[in-house]
């Protein structure tokens, strides 16, 4: 039965508030999120505010918004997407703004397209945020308990797939929710299995229930999708008081923490509150016990595919062995008694991690609070979703986070807002929405996904990104904001308003760049300290000059304070914008190509055996197979030939065509 | 892993680049080229001649009348013939002296600005004329169907034109995978392949740099590495850019293949069709063991017939090897001239046709490439009089009847007896491809390929220029350097960066 039930209610700021099971009120909601992760809660949240009445079903109210592994967000590459997650109002990027006690922003000296910003987070705190969050979002009512099974129908004639979600069934009384639009995100959950030494056990997370069978067996089995096995793990928490940090580097946060979000100009930390981050490094002995151990370790004499840039410390020292390698030690939290060890993820028996860690100096007496383990889990092979994250053949059935084969808050985050949103908005009877990877990351991510596939847990690198030089961290407000409240209505109106001001200043300010010229020598005058190397007749521009290293734009507000000055609250957001510039509008054509190929879109119920046009045997396979969504996401796809392009192209034109003229005879009637 | 790229689309080829891990790809692509860029092609045939028309589209077009006319384009009057010398902007040397039209957009083939030089049909003129026109800033060669695609853009086709759309870039895609693949095998293939894949390295690590090195122990040493691999390379295409060494000898010519297994009569149709004894025949089977090659003039056209080793499985390694370059010429040829031994067709007049179906099915090139290579054939039956005249003329009406085959020749080299009809088959056929202005235009895939390696240079510029301004943007120059090479030795994909990374640097994080 239900342990717990609650309604969240956002005028009552306690939490959790448990009432009886007689109160929950058994009606039919427009979405239902199960996982209450990084991806589930962005989903609800996201599914919320977008206007669907909405229902949270997790199995541990308690650990929502949980950080199951790394105390940390954010990163190279992953920082980009947490801002994206909260240009589109999600709630990773002020969680951690909230929860952070270390901040930094990484490749300082690279450039800003790839910065990457990055917080240290108190778990505690993380956690109390994104469940009062959730709290006090209308619409929004959580659930504890566990599904046992999706309610399944015959499909809506109208639109492709061949089935149709109507709710779910609660595990235990096996009674029904209906909804139109369900999310899963089940993450490691999924037919999990834990591994520990020689031994392994059922779940997703130590110490939580597994999830019911029933659910994987049905995506399966009843639904026809077709599935894999991944694997990953998580290192030991040390105590922290049993950690020789003393013989450690030391490695101090940013001196003015940056934070995630467009709606904070300061982090809750204060700078000074900051706690440092320590690194040190693996010895010959560690290398000595992982090869003695290799009996004792089930999980990776398994060939499941585990990620190869979050390897376990034995698959590190394996494939590149006689290598000292770096260990992180990061503090859990302000007031944790724990540290992280980054790096030192294993699934030795207990006493063999605890021998290991003392083979590290700074490690020499530690204690071990939970030892590390390796998870495998079933992930769903993410070529059969569409950009909008519904499964093609089941209408309604969203999935997000690990469940496609990603691993990381921040991708999961991602997915769980835009699953979220597509979710609350096919519910809503308004038309799906997909985000082009011209235009961001989670746009880069979806389009990998259900494109190529995953044969790895996949995670965000700058370099996925053709684009990186337009999509930086800096510029996620203006790329999506007002679209996220104009177009997609996931977006407040305050964070609306504050994208548009920023957007205006931005190019006032390098509008009146462009209009102050001058010759080099007389910059030369005017800004003593700058080396401009060209001949003294050339003329510049102060945009142009803001283009040089070592100008910045607070020199040219001082040198022109009166039509400069009021916009020195951009000063780097508009060094970035100049440094770009010339770049971005070499690419601006190239992409608008892309965008006007993605724009056009393919139907999803096709026989592509039948078309009546001149397609190669082997490219209506792979057409048939993978089923893209636009002509753009067929370019992308191996096999395809510039002709079938043009052949498809075509039908595309002409099929419009013919629907227009329908509609228009329907109308006319 | 290597992909062949084609225009602002790309496709896969079945062929796999020699030397090169052929896993399966997952590559993407992106519409690399854009429509700010100017175009040239050779729009006439490349058979003997008299005038070769040369199209240039797109906004550059006004900078081209003027760099290679003397002409303004604001005082030229639109679409009227003009005879002025044509000349090398570089040089100053006198190319051609020829008719130049200027086609001012929108009321363009293209709708674009757009000239057209009609020079004289010598291969020196013409490539003089190419090059001259690649060597202009922000103009290069076009892709396949490019043309069309930019006239469809600018909604001057109609539907009916569109349909043969797909069919045109087709065709012309297979003509330039064709010529690129005679232009890759050899010492510049090779060349081209080690650039590419030292420039991979070099991205992987730059990336690895940018992607990890703040939480991995990638040192700044792999910087300072990269900017002397970057140097290096720059240094090596620039030099062979400039030592005007025109790669390997052209062979230029519809290229006709005489393939079959072994003593089929090969080596006799080839001494037929030059009048000589080019190559030596015997009744020994696997007597020609490496390929002959001999120009020959058919009705007017050139063509470089090859004749290759039989196809049969052997344990001599020479004869191996010679079978192997067989096969490898099939897949490159314009036209195969697939030839059998007619004794061996089966006794019932019925079984020909599917007996046909399966030798040209084990002869031709089969996956993508396979209906074109099926188009692109004529079959050759041999051997005519050792058969009765009863059975010929069965044989003959069974031919006439099949469906689904190439045109079929029943012949005897020996007797002459037959061999008109198939002169009449083989000379329409070289005439279809002479008037394709792609087949066999090794000028015009070689300023291709300058017009590449030049945008390669450039943008290893980028790189140093922003080494210690931006890594991100000098991290696009050699993502650019890379695609420039991509489009001569096939697509690199961010998965194989991935994939170099990751085999480099221990990643943990």
């Amino acid at each position: 039965m239900l342990l717990r039930k609650l309604l969240l209610r956002p005028n009552r700021p306690q939490f959790p508030i448990c009432r009886t099971a007689c109160d929950f009120p058994l009606k039919k909601y427009d979405v239902i999120v199960v996982g209450g992760g990084h991806a589930g809660t962005e989903a609800a949240a996201a599914a919320a505010r977008v206007g669907a009445e909405t229902l949270l079903i997790t199995q541990k109210i308690q650990t929502i918004g949980a950080l199951s592994c790394n105390p940390s967000l954010g990163g190279v590459g992953k920082g980009q997407l947490v801002r994206e997650v909260d240009s589109l109002d999600g709630l990773c990027g002020r969680a951690g703004d909230w929860a952070g006690f270390h901040f930094s922003i990484l490749n300082r000296r690279k450039g800003p397209a790839v910065w990457g910003p990055r917080a240290q987070l108190d778990r505690e705190r993380y956690r109390q945020f994104i469940q009062a969050e959730l709290l006090a979002t209308p619409r929004l009512t959580v659930l504890e308990g566990s599904v046992e099974d999706l309610l399944v129908s015959d499909p809506n004639p109208h639109q492709p797939g061949q089935h149709r979600v109507t709710g779910i069934r609660l595990a235990d009384d096996g009674q029904p929710v209906s909804s139109s639009s369900i999310v899963l995100t089940t993450g490691t959950f999924l037919s999990g299995s834990l591994f520990l030494g020689q031994t392994t056990s059922p779940g997703g997370r130590i110490g939580d229930p597994p999830s019911c069978a029933g659910l994987s067996h049905s995506l399966r089995e009843k639904m026809g999708l077709r599935t894999g096995r991944l694997r990953t793990g998580t290192p030991p928490r040390i105590v922290k008081k049993t950690v020789e940090l003393s013989l450690a580097e030391i490695r101090p946060p940013d001196k003015q923490p940056t934070p995630f979000s467009f709606l904070n100009k300061q982090t809750h930390c204060k700078p000074e509150e900051q706690l440092p981050c320590y690194l040190t490094y693996t010895t010959p002995g560690v290398e000595r016990i992982v090869k003695e151990s290799v009996h004792l370790n089930c999980h990776i004499q398994q060939d499941t595919k585990g990620p190869r840039y979050c390897p376990s410390i034995e698959s590190r020292v394996q494939r590149f062995p006689g290598r000292s390698h770096q260990v992180w030690l990061e503090p859990e939290g302000l007031e944790s008694d724990l540290i992280y060890p980054q790096g030192l993820s294993m699934t030795l028996p207990p006493d063999r991690q605890l021998c290991l860690l003392r083979e590290i100096p700074a490690l020499k007496r530690a204690e071990i609070q939970t030892p590390g383990y390796g998870v495998q889990y079933d992930f769903v092979c993410p070529m059969q979703l569409s950009p909008s994250l519904q499964v093609k053949r089941v209408q309604g059935l969203f999935l997000a986070g690990q469940i496609n084969g990603t691993t990381g808050y921040e991708e999961a985050a991602a997915q769980g807002l835009w699953a979220g949103v597509n979710a609350g908005r096919t519910a809503l009877s308004l038309p799906a929405l997909s985000l082009s990877r011209t235009q961001s990351y989670i746009g880069v991510l979806i389009d990998d996904l259900v494109c190529r596939g995953v044969t790895e847990p996949y995670r965000m690198f700058t370099s996925r990104a053709e684009y990186r030089t337009a999509l930086r961290p800096d510029n996620a407000d203006l790329r999506l904001s007002p679209r996220g409240f104009e177009e997609i209505g996931c977006v407040s109106e305050q964070r609306y308003r504050e994208a548009l001001r920023v957007r205006d200043s931005l190019r006032d300010a390098l509008s009146t760049m462009q209009s102050i010229s001058m010759s080099s020598a007389r910059w030369r005058e005017k800004l003593a300290d700058v080396n401009v190397s060209k001949s003294k007749s050339t003329v510049l521009s102060a945009l142009e000059l803001l283009q040089y290293n070592g100008v910045s734009f607070e020199m040219l507000a001082s040198a022109f304070p009166e039509c400069l000055s009021m916009y020195l609250e951009f000063s780097q957001r508009l060094k970035s914008e100049a440094t770009y510039l010339p770049h971005c509008e070499k690419q601006k054509q190239e992409m608008e190509r892309i965008r006007e190929e993605e724009s056009l879109s393919l139907p999803l119920d096709v026989d592509y055996f039948s078309l009546p046009i001149s397609l190669s045997q082997e490219v209506r396979e792979v057409l048939d197979n993978v089923r893209p969504h636009t002509l753009g996401a067929a370019t992308r796809l191996p096999g395809m030939t510039p002709a079938a392009i043009v052949h498809l192209l075509n039908y595309v034109r002409k099929t419009g065509q013919e629907r227009h003229k329908e509609r228009n005879v329907n109308v006319s009637k | 892993m290597f992909q062949f790229i084609s225009g602002s689309l790309w496709r896969r080829t079945s062929f796999i680049v020699k030397g090169l891990r052929g896993k399966q790809s997952k590559n993407r692509c992106s519409s690399g080229l854009c429509d700010a860029d100017t175009i040239f092609a050779l729009s006439s045939g490349h058979g003997r001649c008299g005038v070769a028309v040369v199209r240039v589209s797109g906004p550059a077009s006004g900078l081209v009348l003027s760099s290679l006319a003397g002409q303004t384009h604001s005082r030229t009057a639109p679409r009227t013939a003009r005879l002025c010398n044509i000349i090398n902007p570089r040089s100053q040397e006198l190319l051609d002296r020829g008719l130049v039209l200027w086609f001012p957009g929108p009321r363009s083939f293209t709708g674009e600005d757009s000239v057209e030089f009609h020079i004289h049909g010598g291969l020196a003129v013409i490539s003089g004329v190419l090059q001259a026109l690649g060597s202009l800033p922000g103009v290069r060669p076009a892709e396949a169907g490019e043309f069309t695609r930019r006239a469809f853009h600018a909604g001057k086709l109609d539907l009916t034109e569109v349909e043969g759309l797909g069919d045109l870039i087709h065709a012309e895609t297979e003509a330039q995978r064709r010529q690129a693949l005679r232009q890759m095998a050899g010492d510049l293939g090779r060349l081209y392949l080690d650039w590419s894949q030292r420039l991979i390295r070099c991205l992987a690590h730059v990336e690895a740099y940018i992607d990890f090195s703040e939480d991995e122990l990638i040192e700044d040493g792999v910087l300072n590495q990269v900017d002397s691999a970057v140097s290096k390379l720059q240094t090596e295409v620039e030099r062979h850019l400039r030592d005007g060494r025109r790669g390997e000898r052209l062979r230029s010519g519809v290229q006709v293949v005489i393939a079959g297994n072994t003593n089929a009569g090969k080596s006799s149709l080839l001494n037929v069709l030059c009048q000589r004894p080019a190559a030596i025949v015997s009744p020994v089977a696997g007597t020609t063991r490496d390929v002959v090659e001999t120009h020959v003039d058919i009705s007017g056209f050139p063509v470089l017939l090859s004749d290759t080793a039989g196809l049969r499985d052997t344990l001599d390694s020479v004869e191996r090897e010679g079978v192997r370059r067989a096969r490898e010429r099939v897949e490159q040829a314009d036209l195969t001239l697939a030839v059998l031994d007619a004794v061996h067709l089966p006794r019932t007049p019925g079984g020909v046709p599917d007996f046909l179906l399966a030798h040209l099915g084990a002869l031709l090139p089969g996956g993508e490439g396979r209906e074109e290579a099926w188009r692109r054939s004529l079959l050759v039956l041999n051997k005519s009089d050792l058969l009765t005249a009863e059975h010929a003329a069965e044989v003959q009406s069974a031919l006439d009847g099949a469906q689904g085959l190439p045109p079929s020749c029943l012949l005897s080299c020996q007797t002459g007896q037959g061999l008109d009809g198939f002169m009449e088959a083989l000379e329409k056929q070289v005439k279809t491809l002479c008037g394709d202005p792609l087949s066999g235009a090794p000028s015009l895939t070689q300023a291709r390929h300058r017009a590449h390696l030049q945008q390669c240079v450039e943008a290893l510029a980028q790189y140093h220029h922003y080494r210690d301004l931006d890594l991100a943007l000098a991290a696009e120059g050699v993502r650019l350097a890379l695609t420039s090479l991509g489009r001569i030795t096939g697509k690199v994909g961010a998965e194989e960066i991935l994939d170099v990374i990751f085999r480099d640097f221990c990643i943990g994080k």
